[in-house]
């Protein structure tokens, strides 16, 4: 059977298309063959049988002309009166469906079209592109004088309801531009985004024009409508979605001009974000309105709002724009506000720092140290939001330069669902939303996360850990580390936050390759994790970066099986790296000259871990110093607290004793390491806050403190009698306090037994805790405390006699021990 | 035609898949699973907290091959899913009445 005329015109479309790629001329051309065959359609069926009172409409895409090849054909009959069902009518529609045409018809009284139905607000909208066909033009003359009236009345009400609906949809697609198989026509930045900016700025009442629709094509449109063209004739119906076949299909015809996938995307990406920026600007605009004068005001004087930033409608704005050009530092306080209060800028603030690049670029490149500002963004709680919102502005490219190689950069990979940027970003806010999980592993993982403290290695690590891929995708993480570096080195970061972080990228991949390929159970497995996460710090740095990293991969990345299985990988290395802190000591080491070989001999393996060589040989010149006076002391000032490091010859007690005074001097023990070598000397460092700033204030009190740590090291004074003179600390808030908790295990080591302890911290904890064992009889081997809010975690290795504890002597030890870690109550 | 359905330690599925690959076998369906069997769950003690963990991740491999290759497969899934520790899981095999590609509506081993 011959095809039908409109069928042949089709193929004759499609396959011009196919060789030049014109996508608007294929449109038009599609639009006119399918009003030919409407209005032919129209004079033989309705047109005898209604000379007047009826009209057509073409609407949406067809009204716009720009009907793409599968899309329906959509049509208004316009009825002066209610219409009853038909003949003529059903004779008109079966027509354009003979013909091949996928109509889709609606018929309205001009009353009918001027009323917006909550349930389909579609067909109020699809009326802003309409045309007239054909019929009586007195009835279309009246429809369009109804419509204008409707339209001025009830311009507000259409505007909201399309803004709900684009939100909709964009959350439908994770408000993400950057997906790597994205639906060009309704995800964020897709067609429908050109279109919504369209009916928005038709909405105002004196419409600004902007480039972006068939009347003006802008390169957003331009290529939006290409890549749909092509879906529709690849699949042979109305598919939208650039799938990686897709892709690959394109690259072969003759009018794509990309030399890869890759260069395609980024094209794409570039067209998408320009659909999205427009349409965000007019949501915006009309999400303000119609709001009552007082409720604008109220969101102007919002709580989180100063002097300088106002946060409206969860979007922050800048109050006096001159500003910037005023104060530089006033740039990075808005990132700072939006890191602090996770709201991301108003289009019309992104603008603004827009305008702001050229100047900022010129400024950075005479290597100005941007360090500090960057780091203070880093330590903020919703820091995600700031690095969002400078990589949306093109400021993190300009402070970052090596970021911009992961501009819109796609991944071919099935598992990953975003390009490298908004995987990263995803990433830190992955991060970020730990703390408000509710599911148990999670609630975990957030437990973990504050431990950690400082987040601002980890969150650089996750910055840069995919940027590699820029270079060389498969083996990508010695080129992220470089980057990394050579970024980090240009602002000016210090040597140990550069090293820390291109430690964490270097490992970043271990725990997933681990998951994949090892036992957790295995010994092996857990010596391997022990020996690539080297300590109980970077241990937890890791999995908390595998967490999110494989969160950012698709929005159901990190499963509850997944996560399941990096939790037991996490117990395993924990369990290992507190195994070898007593198990694992140091041999004489060959490689170091033989004095560092014989003050490292008999310390534990984590030791050199956590100490570069140059701090040995700090220790080594303290423990000299120690053998002549038989106590030796180094106090200095770190940026957020103080650390104090002492060597002295081991005794019972002595761990106690330092602890003690620095409680009596006033200070918080925040973290605490000891252990001795096999001379016998003890090392023991402590990390505290100040916070009286006493001997901030008074230098004096530094040589009072040294001489008092001395003298508790010496065992020449009295350090309970000082604590007895202290006021008892308050308690922290009922729900920032902790159950203590403390287990034993004799596994752990052949020579000692392991205490571990999890106790709500309170000044002088770690010197009752040290006290009592010291009390029952036991020697402290190694010790590690580490304090995280208001959580105390300590570590003992202790032995009774020179062997494990036995049973009885553990059961007794423990009430003692949890009594230790209960505040004492008030008098 | 016959279904292998074998249940193993997720650690080995890059391994099993691999194995299945050597001797032709492509088309799997693989789906992260829980359970235990003789190996029972264990309790986990973590900062003081205790964790009773009752069903281990496992990964389960479905696959339909024709009878003559089935032996074959449990032979290649057994090989490289064993490590001779309690929980590497075990293999079923089951008779298979019919097998239908929704694409072309192939029948029996045409559509495998």
């Amino acid at each position: 059977m011959a095809k039908p005329p409109y069928e042949t015109e089709r193929e004759q479309l499609r396959r011009r298309f196919l060789s030049d790629g014109d996508a608007a001329g294929a449109l038009a051309e599609r639009s006119r063959q399918a009003e030919r065959i409407v209005r032919e359609a129209w004079s033989e069926h309705l047109a005898p049988a209604f000379p007047s009172g009826l009209c057509l409409a073409a609407v949406g895409g067809f009204g716009r002309r720009e009907l793409f090849p599968h899309s329906d054909v959509d049509i208004l009959l316009v009825s002066a009166q209610p219409l009853e069902s038909s003949g003529a009518l059903a004779a008109f529609v079966g027509s354009l469906w003979d013909q091949g045409l996928r109509a889709s018809h609606a018929v309205r009284t001009p009353a009918e079209c001027c009323r917006l139905d909550p349930q389909r607000p579609e067909s109020g909208v699809s009326l802003l592109d309409r045309r007239y066909l054909a019929g009586d033009p007195e009835l279309y003359a009246r429809l369009e004088g109804a419509l204008a009236r409707w339209l001025r009345a009830e311009r507000l009400e259409l505007a909201r309801s399309l803004c709900r609906g684009a939100r909709a949809r964009h959350a439908r697609f994770g408000n993400a531009v950057h997906q790597l198989e994205p639906d060009v026509k309704e995800s964020p930045g897709g067609l429908r985004d050109l279109h919504l900016a369209r009916w928005l700025e038709r909405l105002e009442e004196a419409p600004a024009r902007e480039p972006g629709s068939p009347d003006d094509p802008a390169p957003a449109w331009s290529l939006l409508s290409r890549l749909r063209c092509f879906l529709h004739y690849r699949a042979g119906r109305d598919d939208n979605r650039l799938s990686f076949e897709a892709q690959e299909e394109l690259l072969e015809q003759d009018f794509a001009p990309w030399r890869d996938a890759g260069e395609l995307m980024r094209d794409y990406y570039r067209s998408a974000r320009e659909a999205w920026r427009r349409a965000l600007g007019r949501l915006e605009a009309w999400e303000g309105r119609g709001s009552p004068l007082w409720i604008q005001f109220r969101a102007w004087r919002a709580r989180v709002s100063n002097a300088e930033f106002s946060a409206a409608r969860a979007l922050v704005w800048v109050k006096a724009p001159a500003q910037f050009e005023r104060d530089p530092e006033a740039l990075w306080r808005l990132f700072e506000f939006t890191g602090r209060h996770g709201l991301p800028l108003a289009r019309e603030t992104e603008r603004r720092v827009e305008a702001l690049l050229p100047g900022l670029r010129t400024a950075w490149s005479r290597g100005e140290p941007l360090w500090p500002p960057l780091a203070r963004i880093l330590a903020l709680p919703r820091a995600s939001q700031a690095l969002r919102a400078m990589h949306q502005t093109g400021v993190l490219k300009a402070l970052l330069p090596e970021w911009g190689e992961a501009d819109c950069l796609p991944i071919r990979d099935y598992h990953h669902r975003y390009t490298v940027d908004e995987h990263t970003l995803r990433s830190l806010e992955a991060l970020e939303e730990l703390p408000c999980a509710a599911d148990p592993l999670r609630r975990r993982l957030a437990g973990l996360l504050e431990e950690a403290g400082d987040p601002t290695a980890l969150r650089l690590a996750l910055l840069f850990h995919d940027l590699g891929k820029a270079r060389a995708l498969e083996e990508h993480t010695p080129h992220s580390v470089k980057m990394a570096a050579a970024a980090l080195g240009r602002i000016q970061a210090p040597g140990e936050v550069i090293e820390h972080v291109g430690r964490l990228i270097e490992r970043h991949l271990d725990l997933s390759r681990l998951m994949h390929t090892r036992d957790p159970e295995d010994p092996a497995t857990a010596r391997r994790l022990a020996e690539r996460g080297e300590t109980l710090e970077r241990l937890r740095e890791l999995t908390l970066l595998t967490y999110a990293d494989s969160s950012a991969v698709h929005p159901g990345g990190l499963s509850a099986w997944r996560g399941e299985q990096l939790w037991r990988l996490y117990l395993a290395g924990v369990r290992q790296l507190t195994r070898e802190l007593e198990t694992e000591r140091l041999p004489r080491l060959a490689a170091h000259p033989p004095p560092l070989a014989a003050f490292l001999e008999g310390l534990p393996a984590r030791y050199l871990r956590t100490h570069s060589e140059k701090a040995a040989e700090a220790d080594l010149r303290l423990c000299r110093r120690a053998l002549e006076r038989g106590v030796a002391v180094e106090l200095e000032p770190r940026e957020s607290y103080w650390s104090v490091r002492l060597a002295a010859h081991d005794r019972p007690g002595l761990a106690a004793a330092l602890a003690g005074a620095l409680t009596a001097f006033g200070l918080n023990i925040l973290r605490a390491e000891a252990y001795s070598n096999r001379q016998g000397m003890a090392l023991e460092s402590f990390a505290f806050e100040d916070p009286h700033r006493a001997l901030e204030l008074n230098p004096s009190e530094v040589e009072r403190l040294k001489a008092l740590l001395e003298r508790a090291a010496l065992g020449r004074t009295d350090v309970a009698r000082l604590l007895a003179n202290r006021p008892p600390p308050g308690r922290p808030s009922r729900r920032a306090r902790v159950e203590p908790a403390v287990s034993f295990d004799s596994e752990a080591s052949p020579a000692a037994t392991l205490i571990e302890i999890v106790a709500e911290d309170r000044p002088g904890l770690l010197y009752e805790l040290a006290q009592t064992l010291t009390a029952a009889g036991c020697n402290l081997e190694v010790l590690l405390a580490d304090t995280r809010g208001h959580r105390a975690l300590d570590v003992f290795y202790v032995t009774a006699e020179g062997r494990k504890l036995t049973p009885a002597r553990q059961a007794a030890l423990r009430e003692k021990l949890l009594a230790a870690c209960r505040p004492p109550t008030a008098p | 035609m016959k279904k292998i359905e074998a249940i193993i330690q997720p650690f080995k599925l890059e391994e099993v898949k691999e194995a299945l690959k050597g001797i032709g076998i492509d088309g799997m369906t693989v789906t992260e699973v829980r359970g235990h069997g003789r190996q029972k769950g264990h309790r986990e003690i973590y900062r003081g907290q205790e964790y009773q963990v009752d069903l281990l991740p496992k990964v389960k491999i479905e696959m339909v091959v024709p009878e003559a290759r089935a032996d074959e497969v449990v032979r290649a899934v057994l090989a490289s899913a064993h490590t001779g520790k309690i929980g590497d899981g075990k293999i079923f095999v089951l008779e298979v009445a019919e097998a239908i590609r929704i694409r072309n509506q192939d029948r029996g081993e045409a559509a495998l």
